[in-house]
């Protein structure tokens, strides 16, 4: 949902006369939503602006970010950053990975998610 | 890096070593749980665009995040935590850019297999900003920096936008980078 909530804020200030940049590692729901700029961090969810404990991969990904924001021709403009997260990508395959899950296992994250909703819908409502 | 360098020949990737397709994991993931209706990702033909009016060096520059302040009553929002829906926040808030804000991203869903939020400047860039600004590559950081709510409801975060919209306006920034968590 992060991803998503920055694509349509990004939108609306755009649409309202301020350029903007998005920094992320969800290519595929940025682009779906369509914004004007975007750097895209091929990174694990939760390290949009750079490795983490790494002030180099930091200050590259922000510079690169702010490369994109000053020289994009176009709308939905993508530069993709030449960082990998590690030499192999078999990290990628691991998020909400079903073929991992048992039917057991299932079962408990479905208890889980219903449960973490009645949470978030309590704080929304007294916020 | 994998910059290729002139003269040099890029070596095939291997097949699945693209970017994770997100909104098809996330639709498999829950229809196996057993709910049905799958979510509506938002999604336009038209992409609205701003070109940079004044030079970066010159501009000042707003941060939005989706991380979220840490609430000492809301239970564990420590790196590695579970899913914390309690730590969950659903009001735009802003804070000073001067501050050394304590921001944490236990209540979203981030990669908690292969990452653990141990460290803020991997999602919060604003150490980097300000190094950015000291060194000129930026005018200067805007007074405040903004938090954005998550909300599934596209109509919720509408109106959180208008709400970051006034506040950047407020803030007369003449840009923003926006980090989601």
């Amino acid at each position: 949902m992060c991803h998503q909530t920055v694509s349509l804020v990004a939108r609306h200030l755009e649409e309202q006369g301020i350029p903007t940049v998005i920094m992320g590692c969800a290519k595929d729901i940025v682009e779906h939503c369509g914004v004007p700029r975007f750097l895209f961090s091929d990174f694990p969810l939760g390290n949009s602006a750079g490795r983490p404990l790494d002030a180099e991969s930091q200050a590259q990904t922000l510079e690169l970010a702010l490369r994109v924001l000053e020289s994009a021709p176009a709308a939905r403009t993508t530069v993709q950053s030449p960082q990998r997260w590690n030499g192999v990508a078999a990290w990628k395959r691991d998020y909400l990975d079903l073929a991992k899950l048992s039917p057991d296992s299932i079962a408990e994250r479905r208890k889980e998610f219903d449960e973490v909703k009645t949470i978030a819908r309590a704080k929304r409502e007294e916020s | 890096m994998t910059m290729v360098a002139p003269g040099a020949k890029a070596e095939l990737a291997v097949e699945d070593d693209g970017p994770i397709p997100y909104m098809q994991r996330t639709r498999d993931y829950y229809l196996a749980l057993g709910y049905g209706n799958p979510y509506r990702w938002a999604h336009f033909d038209e992409v609205p665009f701003t070109p940079l009016r004044t030079p970066l060096s010159r501009a000042r520059v707003a941060l939005i995040t989706t991380a979220a302040p840490y609430q000492p009553e809301a239970g564990n929002q420590e790196p590695g935590a579970p899913y914390n829906a309690a730590a969950k926040f659903y009001q735009v808030y802003s804070i000073p850019a001067e501050s050394v804000p304590d921001l944490r991203i236990s209540h979203v869903g981030y990669d908690r297999k292969h990452s653990t939020a141990a460290d803020i400047h991997a999602y919060f860039p604003l150490g980097r900003m300000k190094e950015a600004a000291a060194a000129g590559r930026i005018g200067s950081l805007g007074p405040r920096v903004h938090g954005a709510p998550t909300n599934r409801s596209h109509r919720a975060t509408e109106t959180d936008a208008e709400e970051l919209l006034r506040r950047c306006q407020e803030d007369r920034v003449e840009a923003a980078v926006l980090v989601p968590s």
